[in-house]
C-alpha cells in the first residue's frame, strides 16, 4: 500500500461571480467550498460499485442526492446530529415529566446511548458501500462514538469506505456540507445543532476506526483533516 | 482496494469538470386553480411546484380532523390534519400541509411535503420536500426537489418515470433494484 496522495485542501470563501448558475450559485454567496482529495479518493473507491449504495449521515441535500443518483448510486440519508439532539431532547423532556422513583431516572450517558441506537442506524448488515461521515465524529458524545463506530463498521461492505472530516481547532461555526463536484466539498453555515466535543489527534482517529483495515488521512491548509477509511 | 491501476486513479492536481449539471427549477409562480383552493402555506407559490394539469377538486383534511384508514381516488389531496393508513391517489396530487401528520405510504402522481410524514413515497412524476418537512421514510421518484433545511430520514431513489407504474398489487416497498437512475431536478436553497 503506498499513499503518494498530496494534501491540498483549500478553503476559500466564494464569491465569485462566474460561479455557475441555478441552485449552487445560490447557495455559494454565503458559503465555503474546499478542494477535497478525500472526496476524490472515496468516489474511486466507489467507482466499482454498481448501483452502490451511500449513506449520509449529514443533513439531507438535493445537491448530494443529485450527485451520486446520476453516479446510478442509491442513497439513504440520516441526520445522525440531529437525530442525537432530538433523542436528547425527548430523553430530557420524559426525565422531567416522570413521576419521583421512576426507573427512568435510571440513566447514564451509556444507556442513553444504548438507546438511541435502538432506533438509528438501524441498516441491514454490510449494507453500505459508502458513507458520508461529514465531521460528525467531532461532535459525538465519548459514549456514543464507539457504538457509532461499531455500528457503521457492521453496515458497510468489506471493502466499503467512510469519508469523515476533523477540525485540528474548534471550528469558528457549525457547518454542514454538500457535495458539488467529484473534488469540491461546500461548506453551509448552519445553526450551531451541537458543540464541538473535542479535537482529535491522528492517533485517536485512527483509534476510532481501528476494526477498519486501512485509512489515509489528507491535512488541508485550512488544518481540517480529512480521514478514508476502508473496512 | 486501495490498489488499484495508477491510471485509473485520480489525479489529486487534477481538475475534473465534470460534475453534475443540476438543472435550475422551472420558475412557475402561476397558480393552478388546485393550489389556489388549498389553504393557504408558505409554498403556495414556491418556484419548484409542478406544472399540474388543473384539476378543479381538492380534497381537503383540514388541521383538526384525524383520519384513519385507505384513502383513494382521483382527485387532489391536500392534508393539514393527521392521517393514518395507506393514501393511494395514483392519478393526483397529494400535499401534506405545515400542520400535516401523516403516518401513512403515500402513492401519488406529485407528492409535496410540508408537515410531518412517516411512511415511504412513491412519487411518479415529482416529489417536492418543503424547508419546514419531515419526512421518515423511503423515496421512490423520477424526480425530487428538497428545500433547504428539510429533514428527511430514509433511502432515495430515482427512477425513470416510465419506469414507475402503481400496480393493484399496492406494492410498498421502494426496492427497485434495476430502475435506472436519472437526475434529480429542483433547488437546494
Amino acid at each position: 500500500m503506498s499513499w503518494q496522495a498530496k494534501p491540498r485542501l483549500i478553503a476559500t470563501p466564494v464569491s465569485d461571480a462566474r460561479a455557475k448558475p441555478g441552485p449552487s450559485a445560490v447557495a455559494t454567496s454565503s458559503a465555503n467550498v474546499r478542494v477535497s482529495n478525500g472526496l476524490k479518493e472515496f468516489l474511486w473507491l466507489l467507482s466499482d460499485s454498481k448501483q452502490g449504495r451511500i449513506l449520509d449521515l449529514g443533513q439531507v441535500s438535493q445537491a448530494t442526492l443529485t450527485f451520486f443518483i446520476e453516479k446510478g448510486f442509491r442513497v439513504s440519508t440520516e441526520d445522525l446530529l440531529r437525530a442525537w439532539k432530538e433523542f436528547l431532547v425527548a430523553e430530557e423532556e420524559n426525565f422531567r415529566t416522570a413521576p419521583v422513583g421512576n426507573g427512568v431516572a435510571e440513566v447514564s450517558p451509556t444507556i442513553f446511548a444504548d438507546k438511541f441506537l435502538e432506533s438509528a442506524l438501524e441498516y441491514p448488515a454490510e449494507h453500505f458501500h459508502g458513507v458520508l461521515a461529514w465531521d460528525i465524529f467531532d461532535y459525538l458524545d465519548a459514549q456514543l462514538l464507539p457504538k457509532v463506530m461499531d455500528r457503521l463498521y457492521t453496515i458497510l461492505q468489506p471493502g466499503g469506505a467512510v469519508l469523515s472530516l476533523f477540525h485540528s481547532r474548534t471550528p469558528e461555526r457549525f457547518s454542514r456540507y454538500r457535495i458539488s463536484d467529484p473534488q469540491t466539498i461546500e461548506l453551509l453555515p448552519a445553526s450551531t445543532l451541537s458543540v464541538h466535543a473535542r479535537i482529535f489527534q491522528n492517533r485517536e482517529i485512527l483509534d476510532i476506526f481501528g476494526k477498519f483495515r486501512s485509512s489515509k488521512t489528507f491535512v488541508g491548509r485550512d488544518q481540517v483533516r480529512e480521514g478514508l477509511f476502508l473496512k | 482496494m486501495w490498489n488499484k491501476s495508477a491510471e485509473a486513479k485520480p489525479s489529486s492536481q487534477a481538475s475534473d469538470t465534470s460534475g453534475p449539471v443540476i438543472p435550475a427549477p422551472a420558475a412557475n409562480t402561476q397558480q393552478t386553480p388546485d393550489t389556489a383552493a388549498a389553504p393557504p402555506t408558505p409554498q403556495n407559490s414556491a418556484p419548484v411546484h409542478p406544472a399540474a394539469p388543473p384539476s378543479t377538486i381538492v380534497t381537503t383534511i383540514a388541521a383538526g380532523l384525524k383520519i384513519s384508514g385507505e384513502i383513494s381516488g382521483t382527485t387532489d389531496l391536500y392534508i393539514d390534519g393527521e392521517a393514518q393508513g395507506k393514501v393511494r391517489l395514483p392519478n393526483a396530487r397529494v400535499t401534506v400541509g405545515p400542520n400535516g401528520r401523516v403516518q401513512a405510504d403515500i402513492e401519488a402522481r406529485e407528492i409535496m411535503i410540508e408537515g410531518t410524514v412517516l411512511g415511504n413515497l412513491k412519487s411518479s412524476e415529482r416529489l417536492y420536500l418543503g424547508a419546514a418537512s419531515r419526512v421518515q421514510g423511503s423515496v421512490l421518484t423520477p424526480r425530487i426537489a428538497i428545500e433547504d433545511g428539510a429533514r428527511l430520514r430514509g433511502k432515495v431513489e430515482m427512477v425513470r418515470a416510465s419506469g414507475l407504474q402503481f400496480d393493484s398489487s399496492a406494492e410498498t416497498s421502494v426496492e427497485v433494484g434495476k430502475a435506472k437512475a436519472m437526475s434529480a431536478s429542483g433547488k437546494d436553497e
